[in-house]
């Protein structure tokens, strides 16, 4: 006989990707090579999803060129998730990414309880809109205080001290260095940030992997204490091409 | 996934006479990816570490060659077979400059999957699978802990089910060391650590895996975590320092005999509130034990050998409901009513063995410790199996699962052999007898007819 028909209590987790649209991501194939990492990081985005019961995770982005709009406005299960390409023109409207971003996860329509959201921002350029007004909006909000928030430079012209800014400072704790955005400099780098977001990100702030003893278990620094960035592997038939921005 | 060990490709390692060749990336993590791999014909499993997880475990390359050498507790554990370090000429092939290495393990087969599987209510399973999944789990503890090993990080993620059979399997036994020994990297997984490990007042060790043990038995058994109820509910973000209070400063069992604040919610949490009174009280007592007293006192929580023998008896009871088939789990004797459809249960047969009694009812098992004294609990040999007649499936029979014939006795005095593989029907038989003791077939007594 089955097994009663039962399942584990769950949260949500909110995964929001902020991702900057505008006409400079149109050089070098930088937007498309955006598509394809998001694209190609859902597999193993559901499979951790899947591996995770206890969370519910939910996937929503925000697009930001001359104005910001919601790209995927309903949070979406990731394994339901299709990805339709983002197309890049326009300035750079971050501020306002934020501000909806912001409105969003207010209480309502955000969830009573969840887990920790997780904020990936990503960008080639810098804001030429009001960002700190956006910052401060989104600060505001005490499920952005409590989100995992991660951001990702596309190559050399991205405004590391906005990204900075986004992310939070992190003071170095023992053996660790402290946060700082992530630098792609070309696309297979970028599709590993995506893939370790999207994976190693999500799990950690869905259920909590294995601790060792190097990171304190004391009141932590962040609310969550983030996993190893992926190793630089080296691969000499990379199919994405050697693009360098 | 970006595979550091080049697929297709085979390789040199130190020590290995013969090539390997990588078959495909089966999976990776923060600790390192995993491979399946060919050798000599031979399918294995390849680990392979990432330096930041080596740099960060200095005892790592000891542990596991002192596992190698000391072989696996029982079959139930993926154990280390050989550290492996790429040979000199393999080494351009691995696509990570730093030096890095890995071990073999057995392949774990197909049929088995991630017990969180369970957890999430995606498997088809049985209750009578579950009991016996958390028996293989108890029983392959014991192994290890009287090998005087501990292992350090139990959690679902590291358990892989059979859901036919209920057997299990145990990956991710790189941690596993002489209890208080070695003070390895890891603490464990929060959610299962024991609290004085998550409060950093002590090292993982055996007690510290009696904690973890009981939290994933409970997960398997009712699908839910002992800890989380009315006080998870307060929780607005389940962040870590949340998680802290919650299984560490102020934890709480869900069904704490005295301790009331931490109730399951009737909505949110009905998983446990429908699963826990299926499982008769001498199980619910070592969670208690575990989970209330043991809870803060390391040395009180239940010993391995206590699941396996309270696991073995809860099986040992098994019955099946008349009205709706449903498995139940009550003590024989109490006629109660059945847990999914409120039924009464009638009294069923029981067999009546040297050490203990099995209910007669299909799949059941008897085994060498229901005659043995001195045999521990283990359901991997049994002797004989309560069977349904192939016609008419309310008439039951017991088989023959022993390599010895059995004789069987009827009400009148007459016997009869029952050779291996062959079942005899219990309605006739008052007792039957074999190499390894007596089996008496015990009817419920008929009520006295009125005066």
């Amino acid at each position: 006989m089955p097994f009663p028909d039962v399942k584990l209590a769950n949260r949500p987790l909110h995964f929001l990707y902020l991702c900057d649209c505008s006409g400079s991501m149109a050089a070098s194939g930088k937007m498309q090579a955006l598509n394809q990492a998001i694209r190609q990081s859902l597999p193993g985005m559901a499979a951790v999803a899947r591996d995770n019961p206890e969370a519910r995770v939910l996937v929503r982005a925000v697009s930001f060129a001359d104005q910001a709009a919601w790209h995927i406005e309903t949070p979406t299960p990731v394994e339901q998730l299709e990805w339709r390409d983002l197309q890049a023109g326009g300035i750079t409207a971050m501020g306002a990414a934020l501000k909806l971003v912001a409105a969003a996860l207010q209480s309502p329509p955000m969830e009573v309880r969840a887990l920790p959201p997780v904020l990936v921002l990503i960008s080639d350029g810098q804001p030429t809109d009001d960002f700190a007004a956006g910052m401060e909006a989104l600060l505001r909000v005490p499920w952005a205080q409590k989100a995992v928030r991660l951001a990702i430079a596309l190559g050399h012209d991205a405004d590391l001290e906005v990204l900075q800014r986004f992310i939070g400072s992190e003071p170095a704790a023992a053996g660790r260095s402290p946060r700082r955005p992530l630098q792609a400099s070309n696309a297979t780098s970028l599709a590993q940030y995506i893939q370790w977001a999207s994976t190693a990100v999500v799990g950690a702030a869905s259920m909590p992997a294995s601790r060792v003893s190097e990171i304190p278990l004391g009141p932590a620094a962040g609310n969550i204490p983030l996993p190893d960035l992926p190793p630089t592997v080296l691969d000499p038939t990379d199919d994405v091409g050697p693009l360098v921005w | 996934m970006n595979w550091i060990l080049p697929e297709g490709a085979s390789l040199g390692f130190e020590g290995l006479a013969a090539p390997l060749r990588i078959v495909r990336g089966l999976g990776g993590g923060t600790q390192g990816q995993v491979y399946e791999v060919e050798l000599e014909g031979e399918r294995l499993a390849l680990k392979w570490y990432l330096p930041a997880c080596i740099a960060r475990d200095p005892g790592l390359e000891r542990r596991l060659t002192a596992s190698i050498r000391s072989t696996a507790p029982n079959d139930a554990f993926l154990w280390p077979i050989a550290l492996l370090r790429a040979s000199p000429a393999s080494r351009p092939l691995i696509r990570i400059r730093q030096e890095s290495f890995g071990y073999l393990m057995p392949l774990r087969p197909a049929a088995y999957v991630g017990a969180s599987e369970h957890a999430a209510g995606r498997l088809a399973i049985g209750l009578r699978q579950v009991l016996r999944a958390c028996f293989g789990l108890a029983d392959a503890f014991h192994a290890l802990h009287l090998a005087g090993l501990c292992y350090k990080d139990v959690s679902l993620g590291n358990l892989f089910l059979e859901p036919g059979s209920g057997s299990i399997l145990i990956c991710d036994n790189d941690n596993v060391a002489v209890d208080g020994a070695d003070h390895g990297a890891v603490l464990g997984t929060p959610g299962f650590m024991a609290p004085e490990v998550l409060l950093a007042q002590a090292r993982p060790g055996a007690d510290s895996d009696l904690f973890s043990l009981a939290v994933l038995l409970f997960r398997l058994l009712t699908r839910h975590d002992p800890l989380k109820g009315q006080m998870e509910l307060a929780i607005r973000c389940l962040d870590e320092p949340a998680r802290r209070r919650l299984c560490g400063e102020d934890p709480v069992f869900i069904f704490d005999p005295v301790d009331a604040r931490n109730r399951p919610d009737p909505i949110e949490h009905a998983a446990a509130l429908i699963t826990w009174p299926i499982y008769p009280r001498p199980l619910q007592a070592l969670f208690e034990q575990t989970f209330c007293r043991g809870m803060k006192q390391p040395s009180r929580r239940a010993l391995t050998g206590q699941w396996k023998q309270e696991l073995a008896r809860t099986l040992d009871q098994r019955s099946l409901c008349p009205a709706c088939g449903q498995e139940n789990f009550q003590a024989s004797g109490a006629s109660g009513l059945c847990w999914s459809c409120a039924t009464p249960l009638p009294v069923p047969i029981t067999l009546v063995l040297p050490r203990g009694a099995v209910v007669a009812a299909p799949d059941n098992e008897l085994h060498p410790h229901h005659f043995d004294a001195l045999a521990g609990e283990d359901l991997r040999h049994p002797i004989a199996r309560v069977v349904a007649h192939p016609q008419d499936a309310r008439r039951l029979g017991l088989r023959n699962l022993s390599a010895s014939p059995w004789s069987a006795e009827a009400h009148d005095g007459r016997s009869q052999p029952v050779a291996p593989g062959e079942s005899c029907s219990l309605a006739p038989l008052a007792r039957i007898h074999t190499p390894a003791g007596s089996i008496a077939v015990q009817r419920p007594s008929r009520p006295a007819p009125a005066a």
